[in-house]
């Protein structure tokens, strides 16, 4: 990273921290950053209320992260636990955990899943496409959230392959 | 005007589009296979959304991914460039169900264009010079000479079935008719298992001249002059130029007239390019209409001075063609394209890999539009051209000599290029005088293969 791309990463933890964001995570392009402070250090906020910050924030504090080009957080990297399998999306759309609003969610981390299960919904066009998982194991994680605009190849969960 | 695009496409044109977008405020949203994660229009596009696998029929022209990504970004239109989906008229129509604007003629249109005999008639109506040929199939040798007759040797016999030159005969003699039509019957009986022919006008050694044209929403169409093509291998064009030098300025007005009350009554919108054949007479012959943007559409902005990816964009949010176009467009000076591509210069084996070095010829007069760079990465996945080289001087003879000076400046290392094909073509004396036709490629690497097998 550049000098100047530190800079405004730091000012940017430093503004997260003061406001008591407990997880920050950006995905634009080629470049990824995820942060995830410290339960004790701060009170965590919801995302609604990072949303709310971010809003006030100026704009350069958004982009600076966004830009900090050659990020090695690619997804292995960034998530602390290696040797999990990520299943991906393989098609653009909006995420769905649930069958539908309000009913629970298909799978929540710790449930085991078995290749070829349906562990959420990823909508195109107008089109609910059932997505199954592709190996057998436990969900470890669900790493989008309900309503999230998804690409191909976007990893959507990670399991700990049985 | 739109507050948010998405372009589907990649390569030189998805930065064109780009940065037609980003000079009108518009925001934009580019789609990629994961062989163009690193690609420039990605990286430029204020967002992007990875759509597929690299193969083009998974991601680029996989209507179902594009149409969703143009939703989770929430654009209002879609910019389809050239090629990949840009004159499928089932994507248009996907397009308008789905409530986004899609840039470029309604589908109707496009799907009449499309069909070479509706299209045919379409311009016949209209008194636009078309081809001759017999209408269908032709079911016996009399039949095929009494055509003759009215179409006028020399004609050639194609199979309905047909492709790669099997199944056809040209006929210059009205004797050798009877024989030939059964030659070329039984080639495409033998080949396709159907040896239906239809017959055309054949025009010996023609030259490829296409008019551009702009439609705004409420039927008023002009033309933007023409472009000569006439420099192609294997029917791919290589070098494009405008003005021609075979149009004169009455034919030029003439048919411009023509064209634009014809694509008036059939309803045409946005930009599109109407090709024709010229004899040696200088007589056009419509053949196809492109309806949508075309590669060589910088040589028509260099000497018109309009911009034609903002106008597009322009007419698709409702301008009128008075407030898009001067008041009086006129041709100023002359441009010569060369198209560039990652294949060898004497082989054309496609070369794929990493660019090494790039530097790109600047100047007054020399435009490049290319979407490669230093330590970029050619995919195999995709066509070959890599950039447009675009001259524009005060006449032909300054546009040459510019396009030489600059190939001479164009340095791609770490993979093949056409460059030195192109700087062999400027060097040849028919090519310089505006000698050619669409057969002067052909001769022109005989006669260099002929002086590379002589004795030094």
């Amino acid at each position: 990273m550049k000098k100047q791309e530190i800079e405004e990463l730091r000012e940017l933890i430093e503004f997260l921290k003061q406001h008591g964001v407990a997880e920050y995570e950006a995905d634009r392009g080629d470049t990824k950053i995820r942060l995830k402070f410290n339960p004790q250090e701060s009170a965590p906020a919801g995302l609604s209320e990072l949303a709310r910050l971010l809003k006030a924030a100026p704009a350069a504090a958004a982009s600076p992260v966004a830009s900090a080009a050659g990020a090695s957080a690619s997804e292995t990297a960034v998530d602390p636990e290696s040797g999990l399998h990520f299943v991906k999306s393989p098609i653009v759309g909006t995420f769905y955990g649930s069958p539908s609003p309000g009913a629970s969610a298909f799978v929540a981390p710790g449930d085991h899943v078995e290749k070829g299960q349906v562990i959420c919904i990823v909508e195109a066009m107008k089109l609910m496409n059932e997505i199954e998982s592709d190996a057998s194991g436990e969900i470890v994680r669900c790493l989008v959230t309900n309503g999230q605009a998804i690409e191909f190849g976007q990893p959507l969960f990670t399991i700990r392959p049985v | 005007m739109f507050r948010k695009v998405l372009v589907a496409n990649r390569g030189e044109i998805a930065m064109r589009i780009l940065n037609a977008c980003r000079e009108l405020g518009i925001r934009t949203v580019a789609i990629y296979s994961e062989a163009d994660r690193n690609a420039l229009h990605v990286r430029f596009a204020d967002e992007a959304i990875c759509i597929g696998p690299p193969r083009a029929s998974d991601s680029y022209l996989n209507v179902p991914a594009v149409i969703s990504a143009a939703e989770i970004a929430d654009v209002e239109a879609i910019h389809p460039g050239y090629g990949l989906l840009s004159e499928n008229a089932n994507f248009a129509e996907v397009c308008r169900a789905s409530n986004i604007k899609f840039i470029g003629p309604p589908p109707e249109v496009t799907r009449l264009m499309g069909e070479k005999e509706k299209a045919r008639q379409a311009m016949k109506s209209a008194k636009v010079p078309i081809l001759p040929g017999s209408d269908g199939i032709l079911t016996t040798a009399d039949e095929a000479s009494e055509w003759a007759k009215q179409v006028g040797y020399p004609v050639i016999l194609k199979a309905k079935a047909g492709g790669g030159g099997r199944g056809m005969r040209i006929v210059r003699d009205p004797e050798d008719l009877p024989k030939l039509f059964h030659a070329a019957f039984t080639e495409a009986a033998n080949a396709f298992g159907n040896g239906e022919l239809y017959m055309e006008k054949f025009i010996e050694n023609p030259r490829h001249i296409e008019f551009q044209v702009l439609a705004d929403e409420h039927g008023n169409v002009a033309s933007l002059f023409e472009r000569e093509c006439s420099i192609q291998r294997r029917h791919q064009k290589l070098i494009e130029e405008a003005p021609s030098l075979q149009v004169t300025p009455k034919l030029r007005e003439e048919l411009g007239r023509m064209l634009c009350l014809c694509l008036k009554d059939i309803g045409y919108q946005n930009a599109g390019t109407v090709e024709f054949l010229m004899d040696a007479s200088r007589q056009l012959y419509f053949i196809e209409m492109n309806t949508r943007i075309q590669v060589e559409h910088p040589v028509t902005e260099a000497v018109t001075g309009v911009d034609m990816v903002k106008a597009q964009l322009r007419v698709a949010a409702g301008e009128r063609l008075d407030a898009i176009l001067p008041p009086k467009l006129e041709i100023r000076g002359h441009s010569i394209e060369c198209r560039i591509n990652a294949e060898h210069p004497h082989r054309f084996t496609p070369s794929a890999g990493k660019i090494t070095a790039f530097n790109v010829p600047g100047g007054n007069g020399i435009r490049v539009d290319t979407a490669m760079h230093a330590e970029g990465v050619i995919p195999p996945y995709y066509d070959s051209l890599i950039a447009k080289l675009i001259t524009h001087g005060v006449d032909r003879a300054e546009a040459i000599a510019k396009m030489e000076r600059a190939l001479g400046q164009f340095i791609v290392q770490g993979i093949d290029t056409s460059i030195p094909l192109h700087q062999a073509i400027f060097q040849d004396e028919a090519f310089r005088a505006g000698e050619f036709d669409t057969g002067f490629m052909e001769r022109f690497l005989a006669a260099r293969a002929e002086a590379e097998r002589l004795p030094a």
